[in-house]
């Protein structure tokens, strides 16, 4: 008799601040006559931007996932 | 049903009631003389009544459970905003610190590295540690990087960008 879906629906879920900012741009090196210690920096740099930025997709699958439990607990 | 959005419920029990009485009066009244000419009317009357009465009561047994129904759906999104708030203050939280953690170990190897930029460093250290940092910075001040290899690596930083092959 009361099959049928309630008329409610939830609001998509707000990603957290920190996981919509966009990944940064890897560094380039800049001049000619480089030491080896300038371009050790920029790589890594490079390293850490990275790590920032897998760090962001591993929160976006945590999310997603934490996300999709609470939904589902909701069809129940 | 949208009738209820009109009607107050308290119509509905009157109706089945009236209709109830009137059946009644029918039968139990039909036995009084000068109102036995009205029975079949009144009886008439009452069972159309009482029918119709019955049916808005089972309509509105329906809406009350239905209603009852739509509030707790409203609970249980209410408690998903609140635990999914929990989740993105937890989670920003938490990616605060990993970002803090990779910048400050970042942070400290390049800092590491900015010891080798000058002689500067060799003032601070003594014995075969003074000897290897020497060794270091000679390396580092008579070979400076190709400019070809600093090309092959701003390719590798760039490689989202432009063409696609």
């Amino acid at each position: 008799m009361f099959k049928q879906p309630v008329p409610i629906v939830p609001d998509f879920p707000n990603a957290t601040p920190e996981l919509m900012k966009k990944c940064e741009e890897l560094k380039t090196v800049d001049g000619d006559k480089v030491l080896i210690t300038d371009l050790l920096k920029i790589i890594v740099q490079n390293y850490t931007l990275y790590y920032e930025c897998s760090t962001k997709v591993d929160g976006w699958q945590e999310w997603y996932t934490e996300q999709k439990k609470i939904y589902e607990k909701l069809k129940k | 049903m949208w009738i209820f959005t009109i009607m107050p419920d308290w119509v509905v029990h009157a109706l089945t009631a009236l209709g109830f009485l009137a059946l009644v009066a029918g039968f139990v009244l039909g036995m009084v003389p000068f109102i036995k000419k009205y029975s079949i009317p009144l009886k008439i009357f009452g069972l159309l009544i009482f029918v119709f009465g019955c049916y808005l009561e089972g309509g509105l047994a329906n809406e009350t459970i239905w209603q009852a129904r739509v509030k707790e759906v409203e609970a249980q999104v209410a408690n998903m905003k609140a635990e999914s708030a929990n989740l993105n203050t937890q989670l920003q939280e938490a990616l605060g610190q990993k970002k803090e953690v990779i910048r400050e170990k970042g942070d400290t190897i390049v800092k590491y590295v900015d010891r080798f930029k000058d002689r500067e460093v060799l003032k601070e250290v003594q014995g075969p540690e003074r000897v290897r940092i020497e060794k270091v910075i000679e390396y580092i001040e008579h070979c400076p990087v190709p400019k070809e290899l600093l090309e092959v690596h701003n390719k590798a930083a760039t490689m989202n960008k432009g063409e696609k092959k």
